[in-house]
Parts: C-alpha cells; sequence; structure tokens
C-alpha cells in the first residue's frame, strides 16, 4: 500500500508543478487574443434606412450637406452655437427657412418677427449666409434634419462605431470566459488531487497503525529546524531545483518573448497634448462629424490635425464661459493665444504661433499608409482604427499599428467594390464577384510587400 | 536573321584586358575583406566563447532596453491658417517656365520636389531635359548667397537700393557710361524693365553675351538675309539632314525641340509609315548627334571649312576655292560628294547646319540651304528662336571701353565673363576700373567675387517672370515657394533703382502682360496661370534666297583652315550635362554620365586610340595642354573611339572655381578659345605634353558586364522594308518554355514598359528624372571609380564596327583592322526588368524581393539583410547595393548632407539606408498613386495616366508604360510591334520591358 501511494506522490507532485507552470503560462497567453479582437465589424452601411421620409426632399442628398456645412453650428437635438435643429420644419415653414438659411441677415433685417426672434434669442450671432445653397439643397438638408430628429436617441458614437463596439466587445467576453473556465477546471483538478493526496496519506497511516508498525512521519519537519536549514534540505531535493529553475527559465522566457515581440508596439500610448481637448466632448456629444476637423482623410494620404482657423469656426462664439465663471475657458484660450486673438476686439495680431501636437499614430516611415484609400475608397469607419474615440477624453493609440495587424484586415474585409468604376474594369474581380467569392485586398495583391513599402 | 556583329561598350573591354576580365568577374568591384577580419580578430582570438557570450549577453541587454522604450515624441505642427488649396500628403503642381519650356513644378507642403513637363503646352507634349530635370536642386543649394553683400560685408536690401541709387545718380551726373551685361534674355518683360531702367538712366546699354556664342549664325543670317536672328529648324521637314559638327540632339541651341522634331521622322509611327530621314554628321569628337547619325565621318576642325565649301560646291555646281584641303580626307571626300547627292534629291526636304560660330562658314552654310530650298520649309528664319541672341562684338568693345575706364558702373545679370571669356586676364584686369560693380548672381561666382555689390537673384521656382523661346510663344515663370535665403530677383532690383513707378516685379509682368501679350491671344492672366503658356500663332515662312559673293567669304575660311592645321588640333565643346557650365555646383549633373564616354565628375582630353598610340599615350595619362595664348591646362586623356585622329576634345563648361561646394571639377578650358573672324571660336590648336602623372576617370561604360551576350538589335532600313521583322530575333518563339514555376497570375494590371531604341537618343534626362523621383543619392566620384553609383536607370552605349558595310563578327579579326574611327553607336536604356521569372527573387534568403501580382518586381528594403545575391544573380546588372548611409555621411557631402537640400526628398519615397539593395521600383509610388486616385473619382484607370519618371521626361517618347492587360494600352500596341524583342529572352526570365530594334538608314554606297 506504501508503494501506492509513493507512485501515487511522485505522479501528483510533477503535476501539481506543470499545472502551476501552466496557469502562469496562461495568464500572459491571456494578454495576446484581446490583441486579436479586431473581429470583422461589417459595418452596416445603411442602417435601417427610414421608410420613405416625409418631406420631399432627399435626405440622403441634404446629410452631405449638412455635414460639410450645418455641423459647424448646429447639432439634431441640441443648442450649440445655433438652436437645435429638430423640429424646425414644424416651428417654421419651408418658404421661411430657405430664406434664413441662404441669409439670416436679410430676413432679420426685413423685420420679420420670427427671425428677430430666433437672432435676439441666440445672443445675435450672425448665422453664415449661404447663397450658394439652392433651394433644392435647403429643402434636401431640411428632409435629412426631419428624418434626423425622427429617430429615436442613437447610443453614443453613431450606429457604426456601437456595432463595432459591441462586436469586438463580443468576440473578447468569448474567449475570456472560455478562458476563465479552463483555468476553473485545472483549478479545481489541483484541489481534488490535494484533497485526495491528503485522503491517501491519512488512510496509509491508519493502516500502518494498525499493523502496529511504528512509522516515522515521513515528511514531517521537525520543529527545531530553522529556515537555512529547510532551505537547505530542499535545495537537496533535485526534483524540485530542476522545477524551481524550468519555471524561472519559462517565466524569463516568455516575459522575454513578449517584450521582444511588442518592440517598437505602443499600444495604449497616451502622450499629453498641449491643448486638452476632448474628442469626447467633439466627437461624442457634439457629434461633430470627424471630416469636419479631419479633411484630408477623405483625400489624402494624412488625415491632418485642423489648423486654427477650423477651431475658431466655432470658438469664434464658443468660449464655455458657463463653466469658468463667466471667464474664457483656459484651453480655448489657448487657441486664442496662439492666433493672437483678442477675443474682445475680436482681431489678429501678428505674434503667432501654431500649436504643437504629439504625434500619438507613429508608423514608421518605410510603410506607406493613405487615409483616403481607407476611408473614401473602402469607406472603413474611423473608429475601426482608432478605436471608440468618441468616448475618448484623451486620446490613445487603439490599435496595435504592427504589420500582423495590417495584413488581418486585409486578409478578411472584402473590398468594396460597389459601384466603383476602377474595379469594374479589373475583369478577374468581375468575374470572382460572380462567382460569389470573396474579393479581399489579399486577393487583389494587397498583401505583397511592395503595396506599402515603397 | 539573327544579327552577330560584335558589340563593345568600351576598349578595355573589346581588347579584354586581363585587369578588365579579373574585375568582371565578380559583380562588385571589391571584395569585402572578410578573410582578413577572421585571420586577424575574430575567430582566432583567445576565447572566441567568452567573447560570444558577452555579445550575446549585451544584445539581450540591448533587446530588453530597446523593449522598454517609451514612444518616441514625434510633434505635428499644423497649419495656424491652412491655405485653401493645400492639403498635406498631396502634391500641387504649379505651372512655370525654364529656359522656354514650359513646365510644371510638383510641390508637397509647400516645398517644390519635381519638375516635369507641361504636357499640354505647345511644345511639351513630354520630355525636358537633363539640366530642366536637376534644376531643382540649385533652389536647395547652400552654396548660394544667403543674403545680399556690400563690400564683402553683410547687409540690408535697404542699405543696398541707397548705395546703389546713389551711385547711379552721381554717374548719370557725371556721364560715365552704365552698362547691363546679361546672357541672353527672352523675358519680354524682363527686357521692359531693362529698357525702363536705360530710361532713367541714358548713359546704360544693355549687352547680351552667352558663354557659348551663336554670333556667328545671327551675324550670318544678319550678312545674308537682312535678318540678324536664329531661326526655327525644322527637323521634323527634313528627309535628309547633313550636320558639320552640330550637335542638335544635344546642346546645340535647342536639343530637347530638335530631338522632338528629329525622333518624329524615325520612330515607330513614322517606320510604319515606311519613312525615316536620313541623318549624315561630320564632326570631330565623338558627340551625342553624332552617335546617333546614320552616317557618321570624322573631320578635323581644319577640314570643316573645307567640307563646307565642297559641300557648297556639289550642291550648286560652283567653284569655290578652298575645297582641295578635304582631298587628304578620302573618306570625308567621298562621303560629302554622296551627301550632295542625297541633298539634291531631297530638295526642300533638306537641311544643312552647322555648329560652328564663325561667320564665314555660317554664310556658306546660308547659300547651301538657300540652294536647296531650304528656307520657308526647313529653315524658318520669320519665326525666330529668342534663346540666344548674344553679341561677341558687343562685348569685345564693352571690354575695351572698360579698359579704357569709360564705365562707371557695371551689372552682371545671369553672365559670368571672369570664367566663360576666352581672355579672363583681359577682362578681369579691365573690370578692376570700373568703380561701381553689382552683381545679380545666387553665388558668389568668378565674376560676383570681383564685384562691390552683391544683390543675389531668387530661384526661378521663387520668381515671377516671362520667357519667349520662340517668336509668338510666351511663357509664365510663377513662384512655387518663398524665397529660401534672403534673395530678390533681379527685376525687382533694378525697378527699385531706376525708380520705377511699379516697384513690384509681380504687379508689373501682370500689367506687362495684360497690356501686351494677353489681349492679342484672348487670354486672361488667370488662364494664363491655369496653362502656362499663351501662343500668338506662328507667322508664314517665308521663302529667303541667299545672294551674294561668296568668294571673299570662301578666302576667310581657307586661310582659317590654314591656321588650324596643326599637329594637334583642338575641339572644344558642350556636354549635354554641364553644358555651359552654369549648372557646375549641381551634384545631379556631375554625377550624369556623358553620353558618350560615360565619364562622370570629370572633364578630359578626348584622342583617337590609334593617334593616341601613335604619340605614344595611353588612357588616363595626365597630359599638358598649352594654348594658342600660352594659358595651360593638365587633363586626363580619354581614348575615345570616333575622334578624329589629330585632334583632342575638351568639354567646356568645368574648373569652376567658385561655383560652390561641389563644383570644383575639372580644367577650365574656355581660355583656350580664341577671338576671330570677329566672334569667339572653339576651334584652336595646341601643343601637348605629357606630365607623367595618370588620372583616373570615374568611367561608368564597364560596370556591368554582358560577358559577351548580344543584348541590343540592329538593323538597317532598307531590311526593315523588306521584313519589319529584320534584325529582331523572335528567339523565345522557336522554343518551347519550360517552367519550373507556377505562372504569376496578373489579376487587375499587368505593368510593363516599352523602348524604342530607335527613339532614344541617350541624351541622359531620363537618369535625372528618375534620381530626383526616387531620392537616389549621389555617391560622388570615388565611388563611382569603386563601381558603386546607384543609377536605377543607365543608358548603356555599344560601339561597333562599320567597316565599309562590312560587319565584324569575330574578336581576331577587330585587330586587323586599320583603325577606330569607323564606329556607329546604339544607345539603350537598362533598368530593372521586371522579369516574370526573376533571378534575383529566388536568391534572396529573406524574401526581400518578390513579384507582384501586377507583373511588378517589389524590393522590401526592411526586410534586405544585404546578402547581395541578387545583385549576383541578375543578369541586367540593375541592382544597386547601399554600401553608405548617403544622405547622412559626411564622406558623401554632395547634396544631401544639409537641412535645406533634404527638403528636395519625395516623401513618398523611402530613403534606403547602409546594406540595403534597391532597384528600379517603375515608380510604384506613381502607379499606386493613380490607381488611387481612380478610385478615389470610382472610375477605370485611363491609359497614359500613370507615367513614369523616365518616361515623362523623355523629349523622344521612347519609353513607353502601360497596362498589358489593357490591349487597347499604347504599351500593348507598342509591345505588338514586329521590332519588339526582349533581352535576354533565351534565358527565360521572361522581362517585363520590351525593346525596339535599332534601325539605322544606312545607304549602300
Amino acid at each position: 500500500m506504501r508503494s501506492i501511494s509513493l507512485i501515487f506522490r511522485s505522479v501528483v507532485k510533477p503535476f501539481i508543478f506543470i499545472s502551476a507552470l501552466s496557469l502562469g503560462v496562461q495568464g500572459f497567453a491571456q494578454e495576446v487574443p484581446a490583441l486579436q479582437a479586431e473581429e470583422a465589424a461589417t459595418a452596416d452601411a445603411a442602417p435601417a434606412e427610414a421608410a420613405a421620409a416625409p418631406s420631399k426632399g432627399d435626405p440622403a442628398a441634404g446629410a452631405a450637406i449638412y455635414k460639410q456645412k450645418c455641423t459647424s453650428c448646429h447639432a439634431i437635438d441640441r443648442a450649440v452655437v445655433g438652436p437645435a435643429l429638430k423640429g424646425m420644419s414644424e416651428r417654421h415653414d419651408e418658404q421661411w427657412l430657405i430664406k434664413w438659411i441662404r441669409n439670416s441677415q436679410a430676413l432679420v433685417a426685413s423685420g420679420d418677427p420670427a427671425a428677430v426672434k430666433v437672432f435676439e434669442e441666440y445672443n445675435k450671432v450672425v448665422m453664415t449666409p449661404f447663397p450658394e445653397l439652392t433651394d433644392d439643397d435647403i429643402v434636401n438638408i431640411i428632409a435629412y434634419v426631419q428624418t434626423e430628429g425622427d429617430k429615436p436617441a442613437a447610443p453614443a458614437g453613431g450606429a457604426a462605431a456601437g456595432a463595432e463596439g459591441a462586436v469586438s466587445g463580443d468576440s473578447g467576453e468569448v474567449s475570456n470566459f472560455m478562458l476563465g473556465g479552463l483555468i476553473l477546471v485545472v483549478l479545481i483538478t489541483l484541489l481534488v488531487i490535494l484533497v485526495l493526496n491528503r485522503v491517501i496519506k491519512t488512510l496509509d497511516r491508519v493502516i500502518l497503525q494498525k499493523k502496529g508498525i511504528a512509522v516515522e512521519e515521513d515528511g514531517v519537519v521537525s520543529t527545531k529546524e530553522t529556515a537555512y536549514e529547510k532551505i537547505r534540505r530542499l535545495s537537496k531535493n533535485k526534483k524540485l531545483v530542476f522545477f524551481t529553475i524550468l519555471l524561472v527559465v519559462i517565466l524569463l522566457g516568455s516575459w522575454g518573448w513578449k517584450a521582444m515581440w511588442n518592440t517598437g508596439v505602443h499600444q495604449g500610448y497616451q502622450p499629453e497634448q498641449p491643448i486638452k481637448y476632448s474628442h469626447q466632448l467633439h466627437a461624442g456629444t457634439l457629434k461633430i462629424d470627424c471630416q469636419y476637423c479631419h479633411t484630408g482623410a477623405y483625400k489624402s494620404k494624412n488625415a491632418t490635425i485642423p489648423s486654427l482657423n477650423v477651431c475658431m469656426n466655432c470658438h469664434n462664439y464658443v468660449q464655455a464661459t458657463d463653466k469658468y465663471n463667466g471667464e474664457i475657458s483656459p484651453e480655448i484660450m489657448k487657441i486664442y493665444k496662439a492666433l493672437d486673438y483678442n477675443p474682445d476686439t475680436k482681431e489678429y495680431g501678428p505674434n503667432q504661433k501654431p500649436i504643437q501636437w504629439v504625434r500619438i499614430h507613429n508608423l514608421p516611415d518605410f510603410a506607406y499608409f493613405n487615409h483616403s484609400q481607407h476611408v473614401s475608397v473602402a469607406g472603413i469607419e474611423c473608429q475601426q482604427c482608432h478605436g471608440p474615440i468618441q468616448t475618448m477624453e484623451e486620446v490613445y493609440q487603439y490599435s496595435p499599428l504592427t504589420m500582423k495587424w495590417c495584413i488581418n484586415c486585409h486578409r478578411e474585409h472584402d473590398v468594396n467594390t460597389e459601384g466603383n468604376g476602377y474595379y469594374d474594369k479589373v475583369v478577374e474581380v468581375h468575374d470572382l464577384l460572380k462567382q460569389g467569392k470573396k474579393v479581399t485586398p489579399a486577393v487583389l495583391g494587397g498583401l505583397e510587400c511592395g503595396k506599402c513599402h515603397y | 536573321m539573327k544579327s552577330n556583329k560584335k558589340y563593345w561598350k568600351g576598349l578595355e573591354e573589346l581588347k579584354s584586358s586581363p585587369e578588365f576580365v579579373e574585375k568582371n568577374k565578380n559583380e562588385f568591384a571589391e571584395q569585402i575583406p572578410l578573410e582578413d577580419v577572421l585571420s586577424e580578430g575574430g575567430l582566432n582570438t583567445v576565447a572566441p566563447r567568452r567573447d560570444f557570450l558577452k555579445a550575446l549577453g549585451f544584445g539581450l541587454g540591448a533587446v530588453s532596453l530597446a523593449a522598454c522604450q517609451t514612444a518616441p515624441i514625434h510633434k505635428s505642427i499644423p497649419y495656424l491658417v491652412k491655405p485653401e488649396d493645400v492639403t498635406p500628403g498631396v502634391a500641387n503642381y504649379y505651372v512655370s517656365s525654364y529656359n522656354g519650356q514650359s513646365i510644371l513644378v510638383k510641390t508637397r507642403e509647400g516645398r517644390p520636389i519635381k519638375i516635369e513637363p507641361n504636357e499640354k503646352s505647345l511644345f511639351g507634349n513630354t520630355g525636358t531635359d537633363a539640366a530642366t530635370q536637376a534644376a531643382i536642386l540649385d533652389l536647395y543649394d547652400v552654396s548660394k548667397l544667403k543674403g545680399p553683400k556690400l563690400d564683402g560685408a553683410d547687409t540690408s536690401w535697404d542699405k543696398i537700393d541707397s548705395f546703389v541709387k546713389g551711385e547711379l545718380n552721381k554717374l548719370q551726373a557725371s556721364g560715365k557710361k552704365i552698362r547691363i551685361v546679361s546672357s541672353s534674355i527672352s523675358s519680354p518683360s524682363a527686357k521692359s524693365v531693362i529698357a525702363e531702367f536705360i530710361t532713367q538712366y541714358p548713359n546704360t546699354v544693355h549687352v547680351q553675351v552667352d558663354a557659348v556664342s551663336y554670333s556667328g549664325i545671327l551675324q550670318a543670317n544678319a550678312n545674308s538675309f537682312g535678318k540678324a536672328v536664329i531661326p526655327s529648324y525644322r527637323f521634323d521637314r527634313a528627309d535628309v539632314i547633313v550636320s558639320i559638327s552640330a550637335d542638335f540632339l544635344g546642346t546645340w541651341i535647342s536639343g530637347e525641340e530638335f530631338t522632338k522634331q528629329y525622333v518624329g521622322n524615325r520612330n515607330s509611327a513614322s517606320l510604319k509609315k515606311g519613312k525615316m530621314s536620313r541623318h549624315i554628321q561630320f564632326e570631330t569628337g565623338m558627340s551625342l548627334t553624332g552617335t546617333n547619325a546614320d552616317s557618321r565621318i570624322p573631320v578635323k576642325p581644319s577640314e570643316e571649312g573645307p567640307a563646307i565649301i565642297a559641300l557648297y560646291n556639289e550642291v550648286t555646281g560652283g567653284q569655290l576655292p578652298g575645297a582641295q584641303a578635304l582631298a587628304s580626307n578620302t573618306a570625308a571626300n567621298t562621303a560629302i560628294k554622296l551627301a550632295a547627292k542625297e541633298l539634291l534629291q531631297a530638295r526642300g526636304r533638306a537641311l544643312v547646319v552647322s555648329g560652328s560660330n564663325d561667320v564665314s562658314i555660317q554664310t556658306v552654310v546660308n547659300a547651301i540651304n538657300s540652294a536647296l530650298g531650304s528656307y520657308g520649309t526647313t529653315i524658318d528664319l520669320d519665326n525666330q528662336i529668342n534663346n540666344y541672341a548674344g553679341n561677341d562684338a558687343a562685348f569685345s568693345s564693352f571690354v575695351k571701353e572698360m579698359n579704357n575706364g569709360e564705365v562707371g558702373a557695371v551689372f552682371f545679370m545671369g553672365s559670368n565673363p571672369a570664367y566663360d571669356y576666352s581672355d579672363p586676364k583681359l577682362f578681369t584686369d579691365a573690370l578692376a576700373k570700373v568703380p561701381l560693380r553689382v552683381s545679380f548672381s545666387d553665388r558668389e561666382d568668378e565674376t560676383a567675387s570681383l564685384c562691390t555689390v552683391l544683390a543675389p537673384t531668387s530661384c526661378f521656382l521663387e520668381s515671377w517672370g516671362d520667357e519667349s523661346a520662340v517668336e509668338g510663344y510666351f511663357t509664365i515663370v510663377q513662384p512655387t515657394i518663398n524665397p529660401v535665403f534672403n534673395t530678390r530677383q533681379a527685376e525687382q532690383s533694378l525697378l527699385a533703382w531706376s525708380e520705377n513707378p511699379q516697384k513690384n516685379y509681380y504687379q508689373y509682368v501682370k500689367s506687362y502682360w495684360e497690356k501686351n501679350i494677353l489681349p492679342g491671344a484672348g487670354k486672361s492672366w488667370k488662364d494664363l496661370l491655369q496653362a502656362g503658356f499663351v501662343y500668338t500663332g506662328a507667322k508664314p515662312a517665308g521663302s529667303y534666297a541667299f545672294a551674294g559673293d561668296l568668294t571673299g567669304v570662301a578666302q576667310t575660311i581657307v586661310s582659317q583652315s590654314k591656321a588650324l592645321a596643326k599637329d594637334i588640333e583642338v575641339h572644344l565643346y558642350q556636354n549635354g550635362a554641364m553644358k555651359d557650365g552654369r549648372y557646375a555646383n549641381n551634384a545631379f549633373l556631375q554625377e550624369l554620365p556623358d553620353a558618350v564616354s560615360k565619364v562622370t565628375w570629370d572633364n578630359y582630353a578626348a584622342v583617337a586610340p590609334k593617334f593616341a598610340e601613335e604619340q605614344g599615350w595611353s588612357e588616363f595619362d595626365l597630359v599638358e595642354i598649352k594654348g594658342e595664348n600660352g594659358y595651360t591646362i593638365v587633363l586626363p586623356l580619354l581614348l575615345q573611339p570616333g575622334q578624329a585622329r589629330g585632334t583632342v576634345s575638351i568639354a567646356v563648361g568645368y574648373g569652376r572655381t567658385k561655383a560652390g561646394q561641389i563644383g570644383k571639377v575639372g580644367e577650365n578650358a574656355y581660355p583656350l578659345a580664341k577671338v576671330a573672324n570677329g566672334s569667339v571660336q572653339f576651334h584652336t590648336t595646341a601643343a601637348i605634353s605629357k606630365t607623367g602623372g595618370k588620372y583616373e576617370l570615374a568611367q561608368t561604360q564597364t560596370h556591368h558586364s554582358y560577358e559577351g551576350r548580344n543584348i541590343v538589335r540592329e538593323t538597317t532600313f532598307a531590311d526593315y522594308k523588306k521584313d519589319p521583322h529584320a534584325g529582331t530575333t523572335a528567339h523565345g518563339a522557336a522554343h518551347h518554355n519550360y517552367d519550373l514555376w507556377p505562372e504569376h497570375k496578373k489579376i487587375g494590371h499587368n505593368w510593363v514598359m516599352a523602348i524604342d531604341l530607335n527613339a532614344c537618343t541617350g541624351c541622359g534626362s531620363c537618369i535625372v528624372a528618375c534620381n530626383v523621383e526616387n531620392n537616389i543619392p549621389v555617391v560622388g566620384r570615388d565611388e563611382v571609380r569603386n563601381r558603386r553609383d546607384m543609377h536605377w536607370i543607365r543608358i548603356d552605349r555599344y560601339y561597333s564596327f562599320n567597316d565599309g558595310g562590312k560587319s565584324v563578327t569575330k574578336e581576331d579579326e577587330i585587330s586587323e583592322l586599320e583603325n577606330m574611327d569607323n564606329i556607329s553607336v546604339v544607345h539603350q536604356p537598362m533598368l530593372c526588368q521586371h522579369c516574370d521569372h526573376a533571378p534575383c527573387e529566388t536568391v534572396c534568403p529573406v524574401i526581400a524581393t518578390m513579384h507582384s501580382s501586377d507583373g511588378l518586381n517589389h524590393m522590401a528594403y526592411n526586410r534586405c539583410v544585404g546578402t547581395r545575391y541578387c545583385a549576383n544573380n541578375c543578369p541586367y546588372k540593375v541592382r544597386r547595393f547601399n554600401w553608405f548611409n548617403y544622405w547622412n555621411d559626411s564622406r558623401f557631402d554632395n547634396y544631401l548632407n544639409n537641412e535645406f537640400t533634404q527638403l528636395l526628398l519625395n516623401p513618398d519615397v523611402t530613403t534606403r539606408s547602409r546594406g540595403v539593395m534597391e532597384k528600379c521600383s517603375m515608380c510604384i509610388q506613381r502607379i499606386q498613386g493613380g490607381r488611387l486616385a481612380a478610385k478615389l473619382e470610382k472610375r477605370a484607370l485611363v491609359d497614359g495616366e500613370i507615367q513614369m519618371a523616365c518616361q515623362q521626361a523623355c523629349s523622344a517618347n521612347a519609353i513607353i508604360f502601360g497596362d498589358m492587360n489593357d490591349p487597347e494600352s499604347a504599351v500593348s500596341k507598342a509591345l505588338r510591334n514586329e521590332r519588339t524583342y526582349y533581352v535576354l529572352e533565351e534565358i527565360n526570365t521572361m522581362p517585363g520591358i520590351g525593346y525596339q530594334t535599332k534601325v539605322r538608314n544606312i545607304v549602300e554606297a
């Protein structure tokens, strides 16, 4: 019987070690799937277009103009510089709105009571006249505002971003759950083994005692033994020493492995910026379109950080005085200082100094990346790479920006060929699409070195 | 028919000297001293194991440290107020003009980075010359003056203005002469500014002088037809062209325009119509034009005059004396007779040009052309070329005036006589007698350093202005950047000093155009800034008949010819890169190999191999050349096949002492020139003696050996007419090709290129365009000697023998040949062939080079570890290895090692670092950019929309790039041509670049 217990013990001891090791390794491994959580967020391009808009205008056409011309001062459901636009077609008739949008000052000057009222109500801020808009354009805008206003309040961040977040969240939870379960099973197994071990030991002893054999307690430490002697004794246990060293090597190795792979990867990098600009406020709460400031993203390789004249479109008036006891917000003051702008006289001085932002996304020079290719041609949402930017008080690097990350995306996503005459002429693509096959950038040679490195 | 003509790149290859064979065994000239390293330290040390562990430990530590780094802080600074038309990352193009050619300037984030031809302009369907491509570097040249100077001290523009105005008023009162000395000015606005300056200071005279003068032609036309103009030559209308030492495809008058016209009669389209011009060249040194000629006959400078008289006599049946001097040169004598016959057959479609600056010679040439009915057809005197108006006689009398102390003030505007005048001592001594000496030069050059007031003018990329290269054709110069240094354009300075009511030159140009040019063309200023040019239309070309007595003229020619007939005759010329020396500080041009000799970074004395043998000279011997006036220079000898025996050719434009940090190259040959018959003549005599030293020229001609494989194809026009496939061996078709690799699937596009050897003249502007576009480093003279030039595209120049129509096929026959005078040349642009079965791809151990699905051979620099196996395995020898960090290494202080010139770098192309292989990428940034543009506009890609940098720079349209998957594309059509062949197709590399056989219009005598 004794031999049984010895055999059992000799098996159990290494098993415990190995389990402990595997736990440790899993602990590291756990972080890896998080990196890979970029799941294919096939953003629904058309999020359930509202059935037949009641207005005669074309809301889709209006949306484009709205984003381009209106978002700097207006939001649908809250007052920004100008009033909230929701319900404007109930408040005013269409002809009045056309006149007002085209040249509000003319309407005010003509003494129109409604116009004067709005003008007074909003601190006599002059709305930019838009003589270039046709009646149809304005009707389209009105239609767009109406459809948008009729929608129930969307979750922060817009539909697409929300969907994306949900998907990646899901995939994260699944893998975490499975991992947790695994760890639990291992822990339970360990516990069972330990308990069984104890039981066997006790049984062993009972049997031996019953047989009347005096047993010198095996493994029981004499109380007089000092800590030093204990270590000396343990150090003579070759198995223990071996496994300890193995553990240390594996731990160091896996740490080193991880560290080396992450050299130059700055995911989560969140430098301090010269102005505490909040994307949460501007993109999240105020829902200013990304395009409004980052104009380059649609036509250039650089998304471009907006120049200060873009800021001044709104911050001429928006000074957040209500939050600073009537003083102009110190962050907005930084814009004024850079432009040498005097908010009282509304004049620009000569001592202008540009703002030195700190770059967050640093792609190496040998990798060519073009925003317009991804934003305008592929139609990818900004959030896919930049994360939930509309919730970021301070922006951080959301994606790892590693080549693996690029390539994964190029392997998984379909090329946005629809309605693009360029791809119509690429015959092979046409054939593949006809066969119902997936056309990813990889199929079109998007994984070849020279497509990004030249 | 397979041509087995023997082609060779240089004498060393022809003779297969042991050193040459040894050197060419290896891909790289120098071996890495690996054995030394290993035998000295390395493995033989006491405890290599410990060293290994040390290195390992250090490496691990370094990696751990690197892993701990935080992200680097990169600042991103947006505009304060963004200009509406500038988007960072998107290039803007502005029309401008350079040397009379309408150009487009590509700017990125406000800095000009590339010059491209304005395709929509009148003459500029494609192409610019090498100097135009390289001119962008001059904008950032740190050797330029950083601001105005007065008596050697930095000063402000205000102080300069008040000082100069004060002096001018004093001079005006005292009645002393004021002179503005400029190179030829074609700008109507600038001429008007000078005219108004003269109104303010009536003692002023404007003297125009050119370093390389055409006053002989101007004077001859004045004498013959009463019009002192340079006519428009129409090589496109000429079926028979006889050129007597005129390098009209390169440096003579307007090489780019003439190339376009000339090639139009020789390219694929013309051959399809069964038409090809015939070109006969008589010349001393081998020029670019000579290499392209169908027949080329070497003549000495002293034989040129007699040759022209003989031609006159043959054409008109006249009896001018002097033709008998040519009798000793039997080849030339018979050739002249044949040429006259051909010219007469092509009456009205014939053209005779001469590169001489002698009035007498040009007068006889006028008489010949008149007899051939060229006026009104191939020569247009009514729409003259305005680029050269320099008057040698006027300049000589100006120097006399200075010497007499009559001149009170002189302004130098784009001219540098202290360097390029034939008697610099006379000039500098005379200049010292002028109290107010003002220079507008952008740098403190040879003349400017003798001046008291330095008012540096801005680069043309920083200036407003206009040009009129040809009568009725006006181009606008508009700035693309604020002045980089504290400079002010010369016209603006003149406006300020002449108290002109209009102080702003921009306003001046604008109002000048709105008053004088735009109304006639029915265009607005805005139209002009978009189109870049206005053409008021050509006047009808009148026909002119030569009338006059040539006897006296012939006498002058005979006496001048006699004076030249010495033991050693000297022929001074310009080469295509350096031209007259104005671009000496441009590293791109210094490293551009000469079109014929393939020498970089130096000038040299070119002599015929047989002549050198007779004299006991050998290649690279340093010789002392003593001119007629006692001026002496020491130059290395270069054995140039095709050079007339008894002559030596020396390029001017070198030996600048004050051009800047890299301009001090070679020796100045201008003082060898002499003033005779009222003009500066580049034909002279000299005594030559060996100094005993040797100097190795940095020559690229035999850097890349093909081990005797036949890679050029050639045929004659007669054979071509019988069979368009003549000379083009379709080797691939005869074989069944077995592929080891699966076929590359060309999804979407298949990028290929077609190069017409019959269109390529070998000028080399594609090389410079490629350098600028692709951030290719300039490596300098020593590295070129080490065979480490970095050019992605090169022009291989092959010689072959013409021995009385027989082609020489075997090496042993070569030694039996009497001379090397009678050779012909083929130019072949060579660049990465983007093979479908690329030998380089299979040997790369790290898969840094691989094939793409659109037919390109990609090179991932950041993956390359520098084994250089690929270069060893490339049969085309087109891969280049970065031996150093050329852009950040003080040993290569050529152009990139400062913050100014680095602004020139194309931000879309990576700068390669040391230890990395590179090669032609087929301008992949342009392909990707063009595709993206189409995708953004949601339309199909248009053929011709994407152009390679080399293609764009080619005036001859020899390079066509496009998509082979589109059967209607220009390149598909070009590659379907019967003359198409692929280089080394027999080794089944399946190149992506097809060449078209060279055709020579040889008439069987």
